[in-house]
């Protein structure tokens, strides 16, 4: 393998993996607060790349009650992004009252909400099909702007040609990251959440509201989910209603290797799982997807509680 | 009454112990919740363990019964060492025990929750069972009349149907220790037995915890707060103070200590 | 009637497959484990027999019954010890971790299922031959199966074995230390739910005539789980009754539509947003029905009502 060929596949790796990252993210600050995992994430990811694709003015296709509609506004795609991850959140929060809540107000078992997350899955996958059907939509090739196609960040004999997509997606994921990580390190909430995430008995104790930290928190996760689905459909396409299903399991490999709960484990686990992908040979790249089941499989036997997690003691 | 002379007579001789403890240690996390503990459980005994709340008692019967394994040091069992064994095969060997918190299975009704602790001594599988072949049957026989018997003896057994978690606190700890015998062990831990139980049903327990050791042939060690109580009932009384043990003997000599006193008597 | 059976020949036996799907995840659960695995072995099993039966026996149709018990037989066998060798190290997961390590499994076999030669890749394998001239004799088969199947699980509910798994299910650590061996008997519950998919994967290759990748996705394991959830979690009639009732769920909703009256857009979400319908079943359900819909004391009451008439 020579060295363009091995920076392209770092870079790729980076880059797929720098958006498992975002989107696992929002299934571990859900996690580490509620101890549960919200198999709706997927959906609300998938909710996200529709939301952009509509804002910017793109229309739908021929099937589903909203065959043909295009929203009057075209936002540039920064704005329909951020627009558009904003209501995926607002999604999420719903998603937290209606599903969530109420288990939580009768102590119901963590392992229904986790059924209930995943009947609000159904639903909104199924949705997406009723309303605008379930062919692929494509984002227009201009959605970038006036970008070229591909930047070259080797020198001119030596070209090493990156797609801008993946560019866009570094500097999107790498703003992410850095508000991210202002927010949990320098604002209320943000210390709460970690602090809950370290230890879970702590939050009451920090004078904080348990319902509207969860709120926000839901609509962060949404927020983020949303974010990552937009960046994959528009850098490849949106895949239908389901698109975002595949993609959920995959993020469950993220949090489960990098440690359920952990902050920082999600942005490793994605990276990780991201560059394994990206050196896959190009023979054995139909079992691309097995790798991060494999990957995760063998972490749990070895070591349930992951990279960055804590270990799992149970208190007899 | 105390019986000192039965556990010198016993303690004199020169027997393996059936329990040991060997510089047994336990920590969590920067806690050290047993910290070098040693001491030895004759046959026949009742070894009382007292210490104020967070001593390290449950987490010594957590070590022996292998629920927690020691961070340090080792138990022993007949001579032989249990510590890394898991609480099934610590059980099978003939340790049972009770809980604290009780942990009876909640849901289901008394006397399956004794038939349930029956399971080391039968051994129909899927299909011999399923199939209602030979020994299923009679092994089925066997253990709903041992778990009736059972709850006879601690006078549950009109409300044998009755589901666990229905039970008043001090029942369901008379149903944990009928559900503790149906092991047929040859020890018995039980973790404060008398906990929630008025004065009256404090007395019975201890006559009754007597009679089983009778009965039974057991070696018994009691976690237990209520200090009348222990005095009362014990050979032996091991005293636990931040995870150390400060004090062992015969109940008089531990009540006089003056570690003790400080660290626990003086309080109560 | 001709036209009865042709109709809902074809639902009658999908209902009852689904009824002892829902009892694969059912045989875990009694053990306090939740397994998502069972679309795995019930795609595994399928594999069986459409491999065998297209590749390896390649009789003429109508397929000999004896063939179909023999497939049953093998891909049964074949689905424990692979339950065997996946259960005995995943059981040592609890609770949302195990799930996830089924889900995992049933990810991995399906990629595989789509890229190996064997399985007939993404397209899968077609015309595996029929046993019978219609979907309804299919009963023949599967009805004597799910009765074979709810009376062992009745049985073995009240049995030595069946105690050690709803010990375990109670409280894990107190029946260890009641000398119940969890890995053992965890890893068994696990086996014997992944020898049920499997056999009723095996019938099912038959029954759809084709086979493929889709058949163990994860959409697969949430449906099963829903069987169980909703049916009732607590006893195996739970599981029967919501593997029957949510396999109709379709058809039933497709009758409500074509009731004459209805306003056309609901009669259209009836009949296209079924799944919409069932996903909001499943998060209703769960709500209110937190036991499912048949519970123990729902079963202990009518016995007793019935005893006093
Ligand atoms: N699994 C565990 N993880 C962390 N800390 C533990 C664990 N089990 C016990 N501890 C700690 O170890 C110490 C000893 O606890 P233990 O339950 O053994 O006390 P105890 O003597 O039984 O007290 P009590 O009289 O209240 O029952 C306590 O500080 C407790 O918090
Ligand atoms: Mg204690």
């Amino acid at each position: 393998m020579n060295l363009t060929v091995f920076l392209q596949n770092v870079l790729n790796g980076l880059s797929i993996g720098s958006i498992y990252a975002i989107f696992a993210l929002g299934y571990t600050l859900v996690f580490s607060i509620l101890g549960i995992i919200n198999f709706a994430h997927g959906a609300v990811f998938t909710l996200g790349a529709y939301f952009t694709y509509m804002l910017m003015g793109n229309a739908f296709g021929f099937n589903g009650l909203l065959a043909n509609l295009a929203l009057p506004i075209r936002l540039p795609f920064v704005l329909a992004l951020f627009f558009g991850s904003i209501a995926a959140g607002l999604v999420s929060v719903l998603i937290e009252r209606l599903a969530f809540c109420p288990l939580r107000r009768k102590k119901a078992d963590s392992l229904l909400t986790v059924v209930s997350s995943l009947g609000v899955a159904v639903v909104i996958v199924n949705l997406i099909q009723y309303l605008v059907g379930a062919e692929i939509y494509t984002f227009p090739p201009d959605t970038y702007g006036t970008l070229p196609p591909a930047i070259n960040f080797g020198t001119e004999a030596n070209p090493i040609p990156i797609r801008s997509v993946q560019v866009v997606i570094f500097v999107v994921s790498g703003v992410i990251v850095s508000l991210l990580t202002y927010l949990i390190n320098a604002t209320k909430y943000g210390k709460a959440m970690r602090a809950v995430a370290e230890d879970p008995t702590t939050a009451s104790l920090l004078g904080i509201d348990p319902d509207r930290f969860i709120v926000l928190t839901f609509f962060v996760s949404g927020f983020l989910g949303g974010l990552a689905g937009t960046l994959v459909g528009s850098s490849v396409s949106i895949a239908g209603p389901y698109f975002g299903i595949g993609f959920g399991l995959k993020g469950l490999a993220v949090i489960v290797l990098g440690g359920l709960g952990s902050i920082p484990g999600a942005v490793v686990g994605g990276l990780t799982i991201g560059l394994v992908e990206a050196f896959v040979p190009g023979d054995y790249s139909a079992y691309k997807d097995a790798v991060a089941f494999g990957i995760l499989f063998i972490m749990l036997l070895v070591r349930p509680q992951g990279l960055l997690g804590r270990s799992l003691v149970q208190k007899v | 009454m105390p019986q000192p002379q039965l556990a010198d007579s016993i303690s004199n001789l020169d027997r393996t112990p059936v329990l040991e403890a060997r510089g047994l240690t336990r920590r969590f996390g920067g806690l050290i919740a047993v910290n070098n503990v040693s001491f030895s459980v004759n046959e026949g005994e009742i070894f009382g363990l007292i210490g104020p709340n967070g001593a390290g008692k449950t987490t010594l019967f957590n070590l022996v019964t292998g629920l927690i394994h020691p961070s340090n040091g080792q138990m022993l069992y007949q001579g032989d060492e249990i510590s890394k064994l898991r609480p099934h095969q610590i059980a099978k060997k003939g340790i049972a025990r009770t809980f604290q918190n009780i942990r009876l299975f909640a849901d289901l009704s008394a006397l399956e929750n004794v038939m349930i602790a029956q399971h080391i001594h039968t051994k129909s599988g899927v299909f011999t069972g399923v199939l209602g072949l030979p020994p299923a049957p009679r092994e089925e026989q066997k253990t709903r009349s041992r778990a009736f018997e059972l709850l006879e003896l601690v006078g549950l057994s009109d409300r044998a149907d009755e589901k666990a978690s229905n039970f008043p606190y001090g029942d369901q700890r008379r149903l944990e220790i009928a559900r503790a015998l149906a092991l047929e062990p040859s020890v018995l831990l039980l973790d404060e037995p008398a906990a929630g139980m008025n004065p009256n049903e404090k007395q019975q327990l201890s006559d009754f915890i007597r009679q089983i050791r009778q009965q039974f042939n057991l070696t018994i060690l009691l976690i237990e707060h209520h200090v009348p109580l222990v005095m009362g009932l014990c050979d032996r009384i091991a005293v636990l103070n931040f995870g150390q043990l400060i004090a062992i003997g015969n109940p008089a000599d531990v009540k006089s200590d003056q570690a003790v006193i400080e660290a626990y008597l003086g309080t109560d | 009637m001709n036209d009865f059976v042709s109709t809902y020949g074809f639902l009658f036996v999908s209902m009852i497959l689904g009824a002892m799907l829902g009892l694969s995840l059912y045989l875990p659960l009694m053990a306090g484990q939740l397994s998502l695995a069972s679309p795995g072995f019930y795609a595994l099993g399928g594999y069986v027999a459409a491999i065998l039966s297209t590749k390896v026996f390649q009789v003429k149709e109508p397929f000999p019954i004896a063939l179909l018990l023999l497939e049953m037989l093998i891909a049964g066998i074949i689905c424990g010890l692979l339950g065997v060798i996946v259960g005995v190290p995943a059981l040592r997961l609890r609770g949302i971790y195990l799930a996830i390590a089924t889900i995992a499994f049933v990810e991995i076999l399906r990629v595989l299922a789509l890229n190996l030669d064997v399985t007939g890749g993404a397209v899968g394998i077609f015309g595996i031959p029929q046993p019978f001239q219609s979907p309804i004799e299919y009963l023949w088969i599967v009805l004597p199966l799910l009765l074979i199947s709810m009376a062992f699980v009745y049985r073995l509910e009240k049995i030595r074995v069946g105690r050690a798994f709803i010990a375990i299910r109670e409280d894990e650590l107190a029946a260890d230390s009641m000398g119940i061996n969890p890995t053992y008997y965890k890893a068994l519950a696990f086996t014997l739910g992944a020898i049920l998919a499997g056999v009723v994967g095996a019938i099912s290759a038959h029954f759809l005539n084709t086979w493929n990748a889709r058949q163990g996705t994860f959409d697969a394991s949430i449906i099963y789980l829903t069987f169980v959830l909703i049916g009732g979690s607590r006893t195996f009639l739970g599981p029967v009754l919501g593997g029957m009732v949510f396999t109709a769920l379709p058809e039933i909703l497709r009758a409500i539509a074509d009731t004459p009256g209805l306003p056309v857009w609901l009669a259209q979400f009836l009949r296209d947003g079924r799944l919409i319908i069932f996903g909001l079943l499943i998060v209703i359900g769960t709500r209110f029905f937190p036991q499912g819909l048949v519970t123990p004391q729902l079963l202990k009451r009518r016995s007793r009502s019935q005893a006093n008439r």
